[in-house]
């Protein structure tokens, strides 16, 4: 248990925000989660780490929740105020398949942040791709950097846009090279995890090699 | 508080309290934390994701606790949570607990469970029995995803077909309710068994509601005359604590609580040591004791 100083707050977009928290030397893996808490209302919920191991900052991806109880005050929050955390835990553990395993990334809305922790941590094998589904193109975090660290495939349910798949990420899958042993890593909504999951277990993928993070049902 | 108290000793009329005077250690119970990837209302821990009241036991705790507990007896390790396998030290601990005794755990069976098959599918081959309790609260999956969240009896019942697929024993836990008859409830349960590929006399446990830690609950005291007058020398026998312990890591420092159930009250810390914790006489002044006085309730599978 700990606390940590805010040093930025981004706005991606209407709601989704980067929260930058000092590292205070916190040691974590990739694909933990730690509890933050609004001590006001004496609450917390569990958001994945999507800053890289060797960072100096802590970085979280958030979406401010109607009616939810931590996210909106996590989105008022200035620099400098102070952020109660818990220790990190986790058991979603992107690429670590084995160094050999070819492996995909699949993310809906702020499942990105695992694998942002993933990229943004040096000396790491790519994945073959990453999909990305958003909702709206302002719901995209990081896109040009996305696209710079591995093949990237955007979908976006919502809203046309130039060069991008409008529609679910789940319409890009059939896109993915048929390697029978392909490690598939999923964060996001548990529709698109059970769906994902069922469409490469049909195609013979073992259970085993399907890794899943999903959302915590609660604001 | 303390052991010595009269609260401990006595009822609020005066009574001397029942008491179990532990005779053996045939189970050895690890809290894993509190931690938990569900946040269920109706918890008996309290449990949520990032939770630390009980904080997660390291391989280094289990150790000595088990080299200890070997000699006197004990006949398996068991773990309950929070969820175990959000414990980082799980498969390292299972991995040498399996090479001594067989070992139960309680699990949740969704996605910490699942991400760490492939490691706990390899225990099929180790010199002891691993078997798997899952918490299916009630037969009908939305009254259970009600609680556990959208979903979650499917995918627990799957994995629950795909662990016994692999040779590992599976039973359920359910919840009491009140007026139900037990047979219909349990039986309510058989349909799914046959779409997850379970054998249909698949073991069931039901719990009553014990609530949340910390909890005052109106129930009867037990006297030292009621474990006499309405229980047999079997019966008083078949008392978690007389025959186990949990092993509990609360605020950096590791206890020996009387049972499963009872970690929300610190008198029920019983030493650090299992030759200390076993000379300990346990009173039933919990109000979880009562249910193992009227129910019989269990969470061991001995």
């Amino acid at each position: 248990m700990g606390h940590h100083r805010v040093q930025e707050l981004r706005r991606h977009g209407p709601d989704v925000y980067e929260l930058v928290l000092e590292r205070n030397d916190l040691a974590f893996e990739i694909g933990d989660c730690l509890a933050l808490h609004n001590e006001a209302a004496a609450q917390s919920r569990p958001y994945s780490i999507a800053s890289g191991q060797d960072e100096d900052s802590l970085r979280f991806v958030i979406r401010r929740m109607v009616g939810g109880v931590v996210s909106p005050h996590l989105c008022e929050l200035r620099n400098g105020d102070s952020v109660k955390v818990n220790p990190p835990f986790g058991w979603f553990r992107p690429g670590a398949c084995g160094e050999n395993a070819p492996f995909v990334f699949i993310a809906t809305g702020t499942g990105i942040a695992p694998f942002l922790s993933y990229l943004r941590t040096p000396q790491r094998p790519a994945p073959v791709r990453c999909l990305y589904g958003v909702r709206a193109l302002h719901d995209v975090v990081e896109r040009d950097w996305l696209a710079s660290q591995c093949e990237l495939g955007l979908a976006i349910s919502r809203e046309d846009s130039p060069g991008v798949h409008r529609g679910r990420v789940t319409e890009l899958l059939s896109d993915l090279p048929e390697t029978p042993d392909l490690h598939v890593y999923l964060c996001g909504l548990d529709t698109m995890i059970d769906e994902v999951s069922d469409w490469f277990e049909n195609r013979g993928l073992h259970h085993t090699q399907i890794h899943r993070e999903v959302f915590f049902h609660s604001a | 508080m303390s052991r010595t108290s009269n609260d401990w000793l006595l009822t609020p009329n005066g009574d001397p309290r029942g008491y179990i005077q532990p005779e053996r250690l045939d189970e050895l119970w690890f809290h894993t934390g509190t931690n938990c990837n569900l946040r269920c209302p109706f918890c008996l821990e309290g449990s949520k994701p990032g939770d630390n009241r009980i904080e997660f036991i390291t391989f280094e705790d289990f150790l000595p606790l088990a080299k200890e507990a070997l000699p006197l007896g004990l006949k398996r390790f068991s773990f309950t949570g929070g969820e175990p396998f959000v414990n980082p030290a799980m498969v390292q601990i299972l991995d040498w607990a399996l090479t001594h005794r067989p070992c139960l755990v309680l699990t949740n069976a969704t996605e910490p469970l699942m991400n760490r098959m492939a490691e706990i599918l390899a225990f099929a081959d180790a010199p002891n029995a691993l078997s798997f309790r899952v918490s299916l609260d009630f037969s009908d999956p939305e009254r259970h995803d009600a609680g556990r969240g959208k979903g979650n009896f499917r995918k627990s019942l799957r994995t629950l077909g795909r662990l016994h697929e692999a040779g590992f024993s599976v039973s359920i836990a359910r919840l009491q309710e009140d007026g139900e008859v037990p047979a219909d409830a349990d039986a309510a349960y058989s349909r799914h068994f046959a779409e997850a590929g379970l054998p249909e006399a698949t073991r069931i446990i039901s719990f009553p509601d014990f609530q949340l830690p910390g909890s005052i609950a109106e129930v009867p005291h037990i006297t030292e005359g009621c474990m006499t007058r309405y229980l047999t020398a079997e019966q008083r026998s078949g008392f978690m604590c007389n025959f186990s312990k949990m092993v509990v890591r609360k605020d950096g420092k590791l206890g020996l609580y009387a049972c499963t159930l009872v970690d929300d009250d610190p008198d029920y810390d019983l030493g650090s040591t299992l030759a200390e914790a076993q000379q300990e006489r346990v009173t039933l002044k919990h109000h979880r004791c009562y249910s193992c006085f009227a129910f019989g309730a269990s969470c061991s599978e001995g």
